[in-house]
């Protein structure tokens, strides 16, 4: 083995985490019904028939979630700030996009905790900074200059919301590419696209690059199989050689991966298959996992 | 590549088989690669005639070969006898009831009592052949009907002539005689010392599947009676027995036939089958990595040697080779498939399937995008493409890390930015490597749990069925589920364990 060692290279800080699902659906548009109705409904039909058509919601995560001021690099002069604040509110500006976490700016600083504290505050309140939540560490307060609008490794992306990655709304657009994808039997990205904005079949606007990420996750599902059209029989409709996807599964849109033989067996999703030998404490003649699988 | 689970398991097989003295022999040799006999004893610590029982017995299985070595030594040539132990013979006895199967499907049932007999005893001569099939009837066979069997079982090459008892090893490449199961890295395999023996020892083509080596020289009106009266001699002490590669080589057809009929569809499965047939004698070995040219006109005749593929039209055909990966019109019409590459994406299948029941949906959308990126992806950008939460990703990674099932390295960079970034890929050779260890892990298991089970209700067994009521039945009924399920477990493992070491 290359690696020797199996210490934890990574601090396992794990924080988290209050659950953001009341504005998680916000996403999914009415329209996907256009599509739903047209084809019959199915389980997309069922898991966003709960939203109300009607509500309309801003496009934040689409459109960056704050506007860009025009602002000196400085403190502006109109705003008198005490010291503490000024040194703050220069480590932060200082760090543009990227803010910055209060633990951070306290090293970078040696101001104590409550001088800390309270500058945070009065610059909020000044609206020189604002607090963002930050997609690898919820419960860190990390900071960020008005001016700016966080970057992708603060927000998480566009595919985040609060700090949290949007999985209902993701979920619910593989499934209707997925649908997509099995009716056309051949689908391109640009006919998705064209599909999607016909169909308005989400409230936000979704990129052709957003497509091929949604995309390349269902091959990464094994759901889509991605290949190169050969132009003949069910490919005719897409020039030969360019890029198109197939449902796996030729019965419906959606199909589980094989499990193979291995997987099959207690050994071979057995967490303790390294410590188990034959006549070890754990053996294939005391494991309970067996005893499970052999119980009828 | 014999890993450490893979000597226990073939160890285990030799045990059950022959017992624990020929299994004490086999696993020395598993162990320390080819011995002499003087060094076997010196590592077994057992007698000289308890050696060479068990040499003998796993000979007359072929699970040894025995080969003779010239070395270069300061009083001039020394020549030595040595054995090499056949790991993937032993292992083949699990596939017995595979290779009766192949049989059955194609010739008759002589045929599969021949091949039956082959397997049980290892080697056979002729009369040793009539004398067998003799006494399960009441009247004696014919030789003619016991050659006429034999004369198919080596026209389709699923018998064959066994090798030279002691092939001469002229002073070998450097290095060649290194330890069975040690890890080789370096990317060029040198030849190793089973495939020259291997070279040495069978005979060359013509006369390996033929039932008279000698023919010529028999209807040779020219020749002497005396001589022809040698030759007859000889030819009925010639023991012949299975030929495993043509049977690994008729597995791994179906299974990459298989595996494009799943991918694509029914058509490029057909067109696949044609092409294999079609080439199937001109396969130099089982491995192919690419199928031997065929063209068009040739693939299109031997479809339609069968009903399905008799209703394949000309561009049903070209469309399933372009399906294939083949580049129309080019070659001169002579089209080859890329075989590893199917058998790759049904090992990576196979992985993914553990790694998916193991460690769930998220790491296995991560571990497939590793596993078809050349190089290093970090973190972030792991958990952008998988749509996994940034702040889990790492979690997920580092168990499949720990696991052996990924490669990491760490990498600092001083700047304002982020400093540490972790980089993670799948080492696709030590991972195969270890995946296989795992299932022949699994696979002793399976067949000791099976032991296990014997043992424990064994008894039951001896139980007269009109006794077998209530809570008996109940039992007895749990232990023929149990035994059902681990054999059939075990015989779809062996499947996979074939996939990754035999394919
Ligand atoms: S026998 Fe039981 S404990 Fe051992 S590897 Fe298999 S499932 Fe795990």
């Amino acid at each position: 083995m290359p690696l020797s060692s199996k210490s934890h290279p990574i601090s396992t800080s794990t924080s988290d985490a209050s659950s953001a699902t009341s504005k998680k659906n916000h996403r999914v548009a009415a329209a996907a019904e256009s599509y739903t109705s047209d084809n019959g409904g199915g389980s997309t039909a069922s898991s966003i028939s709960f939203l109300t058509p009607c509500q309309v919601f801003p496009l934040v995560r689409m459109q960056g979630s704050s506007l860009k001021r025009k602002r000196p690099d400085n403190v502006p002069s109109s705003v008198s700030l005490t010291d503490a604040e000024r040194v703050l509110y220069n480590v932060i500006q200082g760090k543009r996009d990227l803010g910055i976490w209060s633990k951070e700016m306290k090293e970078e600083t040696n101001l104590p905790d409550n001088v800390v504290r309270k500058a945070l505050a009065s610059l909020q309140v000044k609206k020189l900074i604002k607090e963002v939540v930050n997609c690898q560490n919820k419960a860190k307060k990390h900071y960020i200059a008005s001016e700016f609008k966080p970057s992708k490794e603060i927000t998480g992306g566009d595919w985040y919301s609060e700090g949290n990655l949007d999985k209902d709304f993701i979920e619910i657009v593989k499934d209707v590419f997925l649908k997509i994808i099995f009716i056309q039997k051949v689908a391109t990205v640009d006919g998705i696209l064209e599909w999607v904005k016909k169909n308005h079949a989400f409230h936000v606007e979704l990129t052709s690059h957003q497509i091929e990420e949604i995309l390349q996750a269902l091959v990464l599902d094994d759901q889509i199989i991605e290949m190169e059209s050969t132009g003949f029989g069910e490919f005719a409709s897409v020039p030969a050689g360019r890029v198109c996807y197939r449902c796996k599964n030729k019965r419906g849109p959606k199909g589980e991966p094989k499990i193979g033989a291995m997987a099959s067996i207690p050994c071979g999703v057995c967490p303790r298959i390294s410590s188990c030998t034959p006549d070890g404490i754990i053996s294939p003649r005391t494991c309970v996992y067996y005893q499970k699988w052999l119980d009828f | 590549m014999v890993t450490q689970y893979g000597i226990k398991f073939a160890v285990h097989i030799i045990t059950n088989h022959f017992g624990n003295l020929v299994a004490k022999v086999c696993e020395c040799l598993l162990r320390r690669g080819p011995l002499t006999f003087e060094q076997l004893v010196r590592f077994t610590e057992l007698t000289k005639e308890q050696v060479k029982n068990s040499l003998l017995v796993l000979i007359q299985h072929n699970c040894v070969q025995a080969f003779i070595l010239e070395q270069e030594g300061r009083e001039g040539l020394k020549v030595n006898t040595q054995y090499l132990v056949l790991f993937d013979n032993i292992l083949h006895r699990l596939r017995f009831p595979k290779f009766l199967e192949i049989v059955s499907q194609d010739l008759d049932e002589e045929c599969v009592e021949l091949l039956e007999g082959l397997l049980r005893d290892g080697r056979l001569t002729l009369k040793q052949m009539v004398d067998r099939a003799s006494q399960r009837r009441e009247n004696a066979v014919a030789l003619d009907v016991v050659q006429g069997s034999l004369r198919k079982l080596l026209m389709i090459q699923y018998v064959e002539r066994c090798p030279a008892p002691e092939p001469v090893l002229s002073p070998p490449v450097e290095q060649d005689t290194k330890k069975r199961g040690a890890k080789s890295k370096r990317a060029e395999k040198p030849e190793t010392i089973e495939h020259r023996i291997f070279e040495a020892a069978v005979p060359a083509e013509g006369i390996r599947f033929s039932l008279t080596a000698n023919s010529e020289l028999i209807n040779n009106s020219d020749i002497s009676p005396m001589r022809v009266g040698e030759n007859v001699a000889k030819e009925d002490s010639t023991p012949f027995r299975a030929n495993f590669e043509e049977f690994i080589r008729r597995l791994r057809h179906k299974v990459l036939i298989e595996k494009v009929r799943t991918t694509h569809d029914d058509d490029a499965a057909a067109v696949l089958r044609a092409i294999l047939d079609g080439t199937r004698n001109a396969e130099k070995k089982v491995k192919m990595e690419k199928s031997v040219p065929l063209t068009l006109d040739a693939i299109f005749t031997e479809l339609q040697k069968t009903e399905n593929g008799r209703a394949m039209t000309m561009e049903r055909v070209r469309s399933s080779l372009v399906l294939l990966g083949c580049d129309l019109g080019k070659y001169n019409d002579s089209y080859t498939i890329e075989l590893k590459k199917i058998i790759d994406s049904a090992r990576d299948e196979e992985v993914e399937s553990i790694v998916l029941k193991r460690y769930g949906r998220d790491a296995y959308r991560m571990f497939r995008l590793l596993s078809r990126t050349d190089g290093f992806l970090e973190t972030d950008k792991i958990a952008e493409s998988t749509f996994v939460e940034k702040r889990d990703t790492p979690k997920i990674l580092y168990k499949l890390w720990k696991d052996d099932y990924l490669h990491m390295e760490k990498l600092v960079l001083n700047g304002a930015r982020q400093s540490k970034f972790l980089l993670w890929k799948v080492n696709k050779p030590i991972l195969l490597e270890h995946v296989l260890d795992e299932m022949h892990h699994a696979a002793l298991n399976l067949s000791l749990r099976l032991a296990y089970e014997q043992e424990k209700d064994g008894e039951l067994l001896t139980v007269p069925k009109d006794k077998i009521v209530g809570q008996l039945q109940q039992r007895y009924k749990r232990l023929r589920n149990a035994w059902l399920l681990l054999e059939s477990s075990l015989m779809k493992l062996d499947d996979a364990l074939m996939l990754f070491h035999d394919f």
